[in-house]
């Protein structure tokens, strides 16, 4: 008997050093093959079984069992050590650079007045104001008639004019399109117009071509105070922070009173008298308004003795160019690629 | 409109500061651009009276001043070849400062050593008043020792005020001086301008002048007054440094005399030579139409017979408010002259400037409306100034003829309309403030007050003018906080356009287009570039009639040239990636019938840009298909399904050329450039897309359809297809074929080569077929599938 525990003994020995040299699936299948296969060492040990005594036969025989359900044990676990390592080896040598550029196209390049024409309109439609759009060849009806500047109103200067051989024009501002809504949908009406507009003029701060937003509310008892709440809303929300704001009187033919809307300079607040957007006056001027003028109601169609409101009007590129720090407003309508593109994050 | 701050405070006494009386112009409405100190840095200069001058004892060209400044005596060295002893100069000092603001010191000229400097006219910082070369010479009457900046004038600040159109009286040093009374209770008048008295000793007009007369209501009045025996020469030279400051150069005591009346009063004046008119009266009357005259500019017009003319003995003598004739301009030896001082109708003034391209300082202010109040009194003002300055002998008498109108304006203002505008009820308040700015109250009621708006104000005609008055005065900032509208209203409506904009935008951004926004004028050569034939209703563009230049001058009918110029210059500036680039506008075609239409557009541009190479290999670059996956994808994003024909286009490769199309009806292109337009450009290959936005416009909301719960079952066709024959068509067969079993058809295989016929392309499809309410069989597919293959070999397909 203690022949064959000792003989057991150096089979599991021999079992012990050959698996832990095994290296590779096949070697363990040698090892398993040596040891557990049908002429394997265990298995002929056990051939041996029948020749003991019959008293040692059932010790003899749990001996051989144990030791075989150990060393399959062993050839697992040892199965899965090898293969994990394999893969992993495998995987090793399939790695990639992730550092590599994608495939696929990178994210574009949204134009900036763009992007701020959505951010405003959305943030007016919050406030009750719907979009309403026109015509940019306009009638001299529309661009100045109906908005109380008639023909050789000293106030066409202000707006140099591109003209069409038949006497339509390109609209110098998005405010025809208030008259268009009054006499399309009536009072009460809140209306915001973004658009491209038109002046023939052209240096370093002006294009020939900019957008506009006009807005306009006509309701019932309105004051000056709806007017500054609702500006006011606009440009805190359009700047992500409350901004001091200035109203100054002022002169548009079709709002009376008129007034001009300056707010905090959002580069230094202030702050800085060599200041490059506010030019050290603390203000920037970004709006245009007033109390529509009844005479424009009239055109639209409204009795002011019954309705009021108040319009105003924006210019987005100098919107866009102050929330995004923009410094030339003309090189925003050169199709430059690398510019446009020079804002997206990488 | 320059206002000089010493000016102002002639004529009132203002109980605040510069800066706060700009800040509070700036807030009422009359902005101030700018506060300049045009000597700024000038300083110590002294009136010094030359009490020796003597030749430099070496240099001949110098003379050696011997000048008492009133701390002393110096000597000091001058070029200057107008002086003599006992002439009174300005003079620094060594440590005095320029104009420009150089310091002055102490200079050796041979043997003499010149303590600092008398100083001309462009040292002080005023080129313009100098009235010789050399040193200015000051009058006999300039007090030895005091400080020169002072006693000239040349501290003076100079307020660069912006008017608005409606405030033609506020283009005057008068005009500002009645806004700052309003705006600072406790100002006093000292010296008011619309005041100024007629002249003392009044002469008889030449018994022979006959008369004015008015044959145009364009024109209400019309004064004149006559100055005789003028001695030609310049004006003060305090009078000179005022006008130079004011931006209007000085010319001579008669010119400037009009021109101080205009910038104190506001009202234009012009001067004829009495001598030179053809006939000893005057007449205003409407053109001729074709009639000609001869500016003071020297240029020539042709009038019309809407034109206002002022003429004599029956010719022209002036454009009425515009500009005065050659014919009776005033001369060196001139020595009697008419001055006009008249009223014009600011419509007929500005047509005609505006006609003809004049924008004189008379014509800028009539187009504003002058106070017709002022012609009188701008007659006394030049007429005072003359003799005070000793410029003429005789005095003035005025003439004048006049249709106007007494039309005294009267407007009221309630505490209704104060509290709903202004949210204040506070009529005296609101009087008061119209009182100060020259208003009268005529009439005070229960809740109503009511006014006589001053002859200046033409400005103001119904109660809003009045409210505007009011809310400026008060002023909008502090007396209200910002509130929103009262009435509850529910969220706005962007629009479908906005909508759909924004979902077209977040698609093509997110595959990777730049988006650009291009000007909406083109230059005329675009058609040529695109090929466009004449037939071609793009090819004939709006046109401006006052374009800014060539290359702006026609209004776009096509996205494509803008973008194309994008990639174009892209890649000239030495971009080498390629370019993507989309743009959301409008464009503007012809219509057959006359006018034109506006069509919202959406286009892109792929160029695959100089450097093509990738790093993921060839079948990553941008072609027709990923284009094509491009436009898919943004109708998808409205729910939209788009049809794609094979199409032509002028500017299209021909043959990789695409009409898109929706429910049958073409709504743009998708193409590859023509390979000479890509040459032209240097750039290839360029593959771009245009659809019109109205298909997209509508929202659509996606329908949705539940899934079979039982497997597909799929089978393979694999067919010769001639080339020219459309894949789809070979799809539509199949799937009328197998009706509604067949679920799906996904081409997976694509190959032109060995074993394919000559002009045919191997084409290989996986059809799924499925049904909804069980497991299909293998042999009703293979049934179903069968008929599918048989069909489409009667239809002449080659089977493998």
């Amino acid at each position: 008997m203690t022949s064959i525990l000792g003989e057991l003994e150096i089979i599991e020995k021999n079992f012990a050093e050959r698996l832990s040299g095994a290296a590779s699936s096949d070697e363990l299948q040698q090892v398993k093959v040596a040891f557990l296969g049908k002429k394997g060492s265990l298995t002929s040990f056990l051939k041996k079984l029948g020749s003991l005594p019959t008293e040692e036969r059932p010790a003899a025989g749990e001996a051989i069992n144990s030791l075989r359900d150990a060393m399959e044990q062993r050839l697992a676990s040892k199965k899965t050590q090898i293969e994990e390592a394999e893969s992993a080896e495998e995987e090793r040598k399939n790695r990639l650079d992730v550092t590599l550029p994608p495939r696929s196209r990178m994210w574009g390049g949204i134009h900036p007045v763009a992007q701020l024409t959505q951010d405003v309109v959305e943030i007016l439609a919050g406030l009750g104001f719907s979009v309403a759009l026109g015509p940019e060849i306009e009638d001299d009806f529309h661009n100045f008639e109906a908005l109380n500047i008639p023909a050789s109103h000293p106030a066409r200067d202000m707006q140099d004019t591109f003209y069409f051989p038949d006497g339509k024009l390109l609209r110098t501002h998005t405010s025809p399109v208030q008259v268009r809504s009054m006499l399309r949908f009536g009072a009460p009406i809140r209306i915001v117009c973004p658009g491209k507009v038109y002046r023939r003029d052209s240096d370093p701060t002006h294009s020939p071509m900019f957008h506009q937003l006009e807005g306009l509310l006509v309701e019932k008892d309105i004051s000056v105070a709806d007017m500054k709440g609702c500006l006011e809303a606009l440009m805190e929300a359009l700047f992500g922070r409350s901004l001091k704001a200035r109203y100054r009187a002022s002169y548009f033919p079709f709002t009376e009173p008129s007034l001009e809307l300056d707010i905090e300079c959002v580069e230094c607040s202030g702050k800085n008298p060599s200041c490059r957007i506010c030019k050290g006056t603390g203000w920037l001027e970004v709006a245009g308004l007033g109390m529509v003028h009844p005479t424009v109601l009239r055109y639209g169609g409204i009795d002011p003795q019954v309705y009021n409101g108040f319009a105003w009007g924006v210019g987005l590129d100098r919107l866009a160019m102050l929330k995004y720090k923009l410094t030339d407003l003309r090189v925003l309508f050169e199709g430059n690629v690398p510019y446009l593109l020079s804002g997206r994050a990488l | 409109m320059l206002i000089s701050w010493n000016m102002l405070n002639d004529i009132i006494s203002i109980p605040a500061s510069l800066e706060e009386v700009a800040e509070r112009l700036t807030l009422t409405g009359c902005e101030v651009e700018s506060i300049e100190y045009p000597c700024r840095q000038l300083k110590d200069v002294r009136i010094a009276l030359i009490e020796k001058l003597e030749k430099h004892p070496e240099k001949d060209l110098l003379f050696v001043a011997a000048v008492n400044d009133g701390i002393g005596t110096a000597v000091v060295v001058t070029a200057a070849p107008n002086l003599s002893a006992g002439d009174r100069v300005p003079y620094g000092r060594p440590g005095a400062v320029l104009a420009d603001g150089s310091v002055l010191g102490t200079r050796s000229f041979g043997s003499v050593e010149s303590q600092g400097m008398l100083l001309s006219a462009e040292e002080l910082g005023v080129p313009e008043a100098a009235d010789e070369f050399g040193i200015l010479r000051l009058s006999p009457d300039a007090p030895v020792g005091e400080d020169a900046k002072k006693w000239l004038g040349l501290d003076d600040a100079v307020l660069d005020l912006s008017i608005t159109p409606n405030r033609g009286d506020l283009l005057s040093l008068l005009g500002v001086a009645r806004e700052v009374y309003a705006l600072f209770p406790g100002t006093e008048w000292k010296n008011d301008p619309a005041q100024t008295p007629a002249p003392a000793e009044p002469k008889e007009w030449p018994s022979e002048f006959r008369g004015i007369t008015l044959e145009d209501d364009g024109c209400r009045k019309y004064c004149l007054g006559l100055a005789t025996g003028l001695v030609p020469g310049v004006s003060p030279l305090r009078v000179r440094i005022a006008l130079s400051f004011l931006g209007m150069r000085p010319i001579s005591n008669m010119v400037d005399a009009t021109n101080l009346a205009m910038l104190t009063l506001g009202q234009p004046t012009h001067a004829f030579d009495a001598g030179r008119l053809a006939a000893p009266e005057i007449t205003v009357r409407p053109a001729v139409q074709g009639e000609t005259i001869r500016t003071l500019d020297g240029k020539s017009h042709s009038l019309q017979d809407t034109d206002l003319l002022i003429t004599s003995g029956g010719n022209p003598i002036g454009i009425a408010g515009v500009m005065g004739g050659e014919n009776s301009e005033i001369l060196p030896e001139t020595r009697s002259v008419y001055i006009e001082s008249a009223s014009f109708d600011a419509i007929r003034v500005s047509r005609t400037s505006r006609r003809l391209g004049i924008n004189s300082e008379a014509a800028f202010r009539y187009a504003r409306t002058v106070d017709s109040a002022l012609a009188e009194i701008a007659l006394n003002y030049i007429a005072n100034l003359l003799k005070e300055w000793g410029s003429a002998q005789s005095a003035y008498v005025i003439r004048s003829a006049s249709s106007e109108r007494k039309d005294q304006v009267t407007v009221s203002i309630t505490g209704k309309m104060l509290q709903k505008i202004l949210l204040t009820g506070d009529l005296d308040e609101a009087s008061q403030i119209l009182q100060r700015l020259g208003l009268k109250e005529i009439a005070a009621e229960e809740g109503k007050r009511t006014f006589n708006v001053p002859s200046w104000r033409p400005d103001i005609t119904i109660e809003e003018d009045l409210l505007e008055e009011v809310g400026r005065i008060r002023g909008y900032n502090e007396t209200m906080e910002p509130r929103l509208p009262q009435v509850l209203y529910g969220r706005g409506d962007i629009g479908s356009v906005t909508r759909l904009k924004g979902d077209i935008r977040r698609t093509l951004l997110s595959r990777g287009y730049v988006e650009l926004v291009n000007y909406s004028f083109l230059s005329p050569s675009f058609v040529k570039l695109l090929r466009l034939p004449e037939n071609d209703r793009r090819a004939r563009p709006l046109e401006l009639a006052n374009p800014l230049s060539g290359e702006q001058s026609v209004m776009r009918t096509i996205l494509l040239p803008g973008l194309l110029r994008s990639a174009e210059q892209t890649s000239l500036a030495g971009w080498k990636s390629p370019v993507m680039v989309f743009e959301l506008g409008r464009v503007f075609l012809p219509l057959e019938e006359g006018g034109h239409e506006e069509i919202e557009r959406i286009a892109g541009l792929v160029y695959g840009g100089r450097d093509p190479r990738l790093p993921y290999g060839p079948q990553e670059a941008d072609d027709l298909f990923s284009l094509k996956g491009d436009i898919l994808a943004l109708a998808g994003s409205r729910h939209v399904s788009l049809q794609f024909v094979q199409g032509e286009e002028p500017f299209g490769h021909g043959g990789q050329t695409a009409g898109i199309e929706k429910d049958g009806r073409k709504v743009g292109y998708l193409l590859r450039l023509k390979p000479s337009i890509e040459r032209d450009l240097d750039c290839a290959p360029l593959y771009a897309f245009e659809l019109d936005l109205e298909p997209f416009e509508k929202d659509v909301l996606p329908s949705f359809r539940e899934s079979s719960q039982f497997p597909p079952v799929y089978r393979d066709i694999s067919l010769f297809v001639p080339s020219e024959s459309p894949m789809e068509d070979v799809v539509r067969h199949m799937r009328e074929e197998a009706g509604e079993l067949l679920r799906n058809v996904r081409l997976f295989d694509i190959y032109v080569g060995k074993g394919v016929p000559e002009g045919h392309r191997s084409l290989a499809f996986s059809l799924a077929y499925q049904r909804d309410d069980k497991t299909l069989t293998d042999s009703e597919v293979d049934g179903v599938h069968a008929c599918v293959r048989k069909k489409l070999e009667a239809l002449g397909y080659i089977l493998r």
